[in-house]
């Protein structure tokens, strides 16, 4: 069973070929971020006008790559939400024109089932399971129940986790992403200097919450300035403080998304999404010696790309799921169904 | 729209959120409305509390839509969170197509409009949001 998977929901088009939802013939991604580095984020009316400028290109690169042609596909997956609706309308309707013009069938594709997919390459996982979805736009916790149903666990209740480095990042001047140099600069930096509190919600205890936390460092930045101009690179108190910044970033994950999965007996976690990357994180992952398997994409897997689409339209291809040449882009879209 | 400019003072979350309740009442059905304070003020934990009133959305669906851009609250959608932090030029604005969004029967909340004045009309409804002693807030509603 041979599928394209085709992204565009959000800075990336992408497009990849899976065979059997393991073997991977193809990968193709348009990165934006040269186009984004420039605005400090995404800009969604650029992002679109990539997308369409990048679709056709990146889609015949995938079919090319994986020396497959279109009548040899069962099937094409595409993600229809969430994200802008700008940049999902040129993935989707790029996929729907390919579908009607060659009779193949369309899966709709959730965004974030595309990222726990990634996770689960050739893995076969016992059920239920805690999936952590973490990202620019997302922060989310879902049981999963078994394939491809899933309950929503938790959630933010402000910034998603990439959010907060990106803007503690432009707040130091430090760049876009934010996620990768304060990863790198934290790694010498002594992650207890400062101490952030946790935040404490009231209600769900999976929820999380990064904008408190956002502000603390607002503060300790403003107070840090008044001492003098300093660079945030070389500055040993700066990078003590983003040690402690991704430190609490990561306990905060890593505590609700592990009293989750005890709390539901789960005996599988998954770790999904461009924050799951962070070596940070990974390395606090192994210290905490849970006693279920945790299951990480491959990092080129864990940011938005087309293979992930692909992996989650074989099990859905699988299952007999479907969609109609009516299916609608929708910014805001469930998991759980 | 005359609107006489109030000032409320809240000394948490949970306030805000209340305070959010009760200002939804005096904002406009339909139109803009700027949302300004800095980085961790709590704008959106204000928009959490009018887009509860308004029946458009639970208080934990309401979320910072930096990253998206422009979040959309009920179905049909009664409130838009929009979030300019990302942006820098009013052409990037433009292109986002809040026109549309404003023409619905919808209240859009903006957050980081007021570093784009020249795009709003004169009468726009602003909400500021000042940090005060500790954890209070002081917030003020005016008429642009």
């Amino acid at each position: 069973m041979r599928i394209l998977g085709i992204e565009s929901s959000c800075d990336e088009t992408a497009a990849a070929v899976v065979e059997d939802g393991t073997r991977i013939l193809s990968s193709s991604v348009a990165s934006q971020l040269d186009v984004h580095q420039k605005y400090g984020g995404v800009v969604p009316e650029l992002a679109s006008r990539e997308h369409v400028r990048a679709i056709v290109p990146i889609v015949r690169e995938a079919l090319t790559q994986a020396n497959t042609r279109l009548e040899d596909l069962d099937a094409i997956a595409v993600t229809h939400g969430p994200g802008l609706v700008g940049s999902l309308l040129v993935g989707l309707t790029y996929a729907k024109a390919l579908c009607f013009a060659r009779n193949i069938p369309l899966i709709g594709v959730h965004h974030l089932e595309g990222h726990i997919r990634a996770a689960l390459i050739g893995v076969e996982i016992e059920y239920p399971a805690m999936a952590l979805v973490a990202s620019g736009g997302h922060t989310h916790l879902f049981e999963c129940l078994a394939e491809g149903e899933y309950r929503l666990e938790g959630r933010t209740r402000d910034d998603a986790a990439g959010e907060a480095y990106d803007k503690v990042a432009k707040l130091l001047g430090l760049g876009y992403p934010g996620g990768p140099v304060i990863d790198a600069l934290a790694a010498k930096g002594n992650p207890r200097a400062v101490r952030f509190t946790s935040p404490k919600l009231k209600g769900n205890l999976s929820d999380f919450s990064f904008s408190g936390l956002k502000t603390a460092v607002l503060r300790w930045t403003e107070a840090r300035r008044l001492r003098g101009s300093f660079d945030p690179a070389t500055d040993p108190e700066t990078i003590d403080m983003l040690a402690s910044f991704q430190f609490t970033v990561i306990e905060e994950l890593l505590n609700r998304a592990g009293n989750a999965a005890e709390r539901i007996g789960a005996k599988a976690l998954v770790i999904s999404g461009g924050v799951a990357s962070n070596r940070g994180l990974r390395e606090a992952v192994k210290a905490r010696n849970w006693q279920i398997p945790v299951y990480f994409p491959e990092p080129k897997w864990s940011t938005d790309n087309g293979v992930m689409i692909a992996v989650a339209g074989c099990s859905l291809y699988r299952q007999g799921r479907f969609s109609t040449l009516d299916l609608k882009a929708q910014a805001n879209l469930s998991l759980a169904r | 729209m005359s609107l006489p400019e109030q000032t409320f003072v809240t000394a948490s979350a949970e306030e805000t959120i209340a305070l959010g309740r009760q200002l939804s009442a005096l904002l406009p059905e339909q139109g803009a409305v700027l949302l300004i304070g800095n980085l961790g003020a709590g704008k959106t934990t204000l928009v959490k509390g009018i887009a509860e009133a308004r029946g458009a959305a639970s208080l934990e669906e309401v979320s910072s839509p930096t990253f998206p851009l422009i979040h959309e609250y009920g179905d049909p959608p009664r409130v838009f969170h929009v979030d300019l932090y990302r942006l820098e030029t009013e052409r990037e604005v433009l292109t986002l197509g809040l026109d549309e969004l404003l023409d619905r029967r919808a209240l859009t909340l903006i957050e980081w409009g007021e570093r784009f004045p020249a795009l709003w009309p004169k009468a726009t409804p602003r909400i500021q949001i000042d940090y005060a002693d500790g954890d209070q807030r002081r917030i003020t509603l005016s008429a642009g």
